[in-house]
């Protein structure tokens, strides 16, 4: 069975794609869950600005979550357009 | 196991396109819309000062509800979507339940009734927010912190239907899969009742109680 | 060289053996250890109870041991298996058992090790919770479990069900990343609901009335942590059940086996991050329970959102699947 160069290159993107998206999920996952668990100590600590400290952590999850966005894109552009 | 991913479908030919339409899920959804009209109903019929029991139940079911729009989005705006986010959660809550009734399947079980959802609350959520801050400075935000981050900032948007989406039905999905597996390994001996009641009733609430908070949540970020 | 069926499955079969049993062992261990680590400190402080922990420090080791128990049973069934049909798609499914139930193992021994190392040193600083202490570490290091069963079941099915003549070329790689899926996603969930349940054993020491808050939002911490493992568990079902039409194309398993990694990989940092957030909840309901409903509220939506990632990597996955 021949492989062509074609082929391989196609192989590769799948598996790039994957990898990409899965490693490129575990730093962000970690990160927000830290976040949270801090708005929750921050919350144990002062209950009474909870609206604030919830809009907080939504501001500071949604950067960290940008590198999974990139991933995402890269996932995204490795199926779709490699 | 033959069962596994096989779906009811009506399928319609209009000029050439072919429409689908799950039968199953759409008669499930009108299930779960009729239990809470009669639950509303009856929750609402004859109030008193002194509530009957499932009048109390409605009462503090929406005032609960209520209370959680309120924290996040202030009064005025409360009063404005305190009714949809009650009615989304209802709606959540029993889809996610339906399921424990033997030969009912839960709607939610289905991409489209969760992406639909999803896709409604992002509308809600934006046009809430361009009405609030006004067109210009909505669109100002998507240039944050320079102007050439708005291509990711639109998908980090986009993102959000699709996880809000994909995390409830993957929940009820999966809790559905390892229900009708494990059935299958046991013969339906000991085990099932015992997964009914973890994922049919307390994943199914806790997932209806998240999809709703971050519809909440979307909205009140898209506001202030 | 030419390989005989027999013999190919033969080696496909020992080495998920090895592989189950090898990483299996590697979590309990280590949670084991942290027990027993927590269990010493726990007597230095209060030597009069000694017996007392020595119990509750055998009881929790027993259940974290659980979780390599399960990779025993996969190892041995590997071993001693008949095979009634020789094919090469059952030595991928073989290779896959053993993958799934290695890695699911890592996290739930090393989580359970938490609640069994935190609630020796609570019953050293508050002896007379002691029974209400053992009870909530059994309960968290039981549901804790659950990742480490769901790779039991995908490791069990991918030995057991005969899945016919399907198609060798791409459905080997589906076996493969099925079982890759469901136990790399085991490991995040696993740890993280070893981090809440740790964390109310802790809290239920310090503020022994609180334990009914404690317990309720150590429970939905966990159940909503294990959601990265059910992702893992449903991308790995829909590629056991799916019929790949055959290809003999290299890119085809290919896909199949980046769907497979997507996911598994994708579900630790999330399974983590959702118990580091239930951790931080738990540990401030036992200090403020006025506060748990808050605290409850804080805690669902942090944990939703940190989940979006899996739920990205479960998307690329289906998409590999489905739509390559």
């Amino acid at each position: 069975m021949a492989i062509e160069g074609a082929e391989i290159v196609k192989a590769a993107a799948f598996i790039g794609a994957g990898l990409a998206m899965g490693l490129g999920a575990i730093g962000p996952g970690v990160g927000e869950g830290m976040v949270a668990a801090k708005a929750c100590e921050a919350i144990g600590r002062n209950p009474k600005e909870a609206g604030l400290l919830t809009r907080t952590m939504l501001v500071g999850q949604a950067v960290s979550e940008s590198t999974g966005i990139y991933s995402l894109v890269v996932a995204l552009l490795l199926l779709f357009v490699v | 196991m033959g069962e596994l991913g096989r779906l009811h479908q009506l399928i319609i030919p209009v000029f050439g396109h072919n429409i689908t339409i799950n039968l199953e899920v759409m008669v499930m959804t009108w299930i779960v819309f009729a239990l809470l009209i009669v639950l509303g109903l009856f929750a609402s019929h004859k109030r008193n000062i002194l509530p009957r029991p499932i009048q109390a139940l409605g009462e503090l079911i929406v005032s609960l509800l209520y209370d959680l729009t309120e924290d996040a989005l202030g009064e005025e705006l409360a009063q404005k979507y305190a009714p949809l986010i009650c009615a989304l959660f209802m709606f959540l809550l029993l889809s996610n339940w339906l399921g424990i009734i033997p030969h009912l399947e839960e709607p939610t079980k289905d991409l489209n009734t969760t992406l639909g959802l999803g896709v409604m609350g992002f509308l809600i959520a934006h046009y809430a927010g361009i009405k609030s801050k006004g067109f210009k400075a909505y669109i100002k935000e998507y240039f944050q912190p320079i102007f050439f981050m708005m291509p990711l900032n639109l998908i980090g948007e986009l993102a959000k239907i699709v996880s809000i989406s994909f995390r409830l039905f993957g929940n009820i999905m999966g809790g559905s899969i390892i229900i009708l597996v494990v059935s299958y390994l046991t013969y339906n001996l000991a085990l099932p009742p015992f997964l009914y009641g973890f994922f049919g009733l307390f994943v199914g609430t806790i997932q209806a109680f998240v999809f709703t908070m971050l519809t909440v949540v979307y909205i009140s970020v898209q506001v202030k | 060289m030419e390989l005989e069926v027999e013999t190919v499955i033969k080696i496909a079969a020992y080495t998920g053996s090895g592989i189950a049993m090898g990483l299996g062992a590697v979590g309990a261990a280590i949670g084991e250890g942290y027990t027993a680590a927590r269990a010493n400190l726990a007597v230095s402080r209060n030597p009069k109870i000694s017996g007392d922990i020595f119990k509750n420090m055998l009881v929790g080791q027993a259940v974290a041991e659980s979780a390599s128990i399960f990779a025993l049973v996969i190892a041995i069934l590997l071993l001693f298996m008949d095979f009634a049909s020789p094919s090469l798609l059952k030595a991928a499914a073989f290779l896959g058992a053993g993958l799934c139930m290695g890695f699911g193992a890592i996290g739930s021994g090393v989580g359970s090790g938490y609640p069994g190392g935190e609630s020796c040193f609570g019953i050293s600083q508050q002896p007379q919770a002691g029974s209400q202490l053992t009870t909530n570490m059994l309960i968290g290091s039981a549901v804790c479990q659950t990742p480490a069963i769901f790779s039991m079941v995908v490791a069990l099915m991918l030995i057991f069900i005969d899945f016919g003549n399907a198609p060798l070329t791409p459905t080997w790689a589906a076996f493969v990343g099925a079982g890759l899926s469901m136990g790399l996603a085991a490991i995040g969930s696993g740890y993280g609901g070893g981090l809440a349940a740790g964390a109310s054993c802790e809290g239920i020491a310090r503020t022994p009335q609180a334990v009914t808050s404690v317990t309720t939002i150590m429970l939905v911490g966990q159940a909503v942590s294990q959601t990265p493992s059910i992702f893992g568990l449903l991308v790995s079902f829909i590629l056991m059940f799916k019929t790949f039409p055959e290809s003999s194309m290299l890119a085809t398993p290919m896909a199949l086996l980046g769907a497979g990694l997507c996911m598994g990989f994708g579900g630790i940092g999330p399974g983590i991050g959702n118990g580091m957030a239930a951790e931080g909840a738990v540990r401030w309901v036992a200090r403020n329970v006025e506060h748990s409903n808050e605290l409850m509220r804080i805690m669902l939506v942090g944990q939703a959102v940190s989940q979006s990632t899996a739920i990205y990597a479960m998307v690329v996955s289906l998409v590999l699947i489905f739509v390559v």
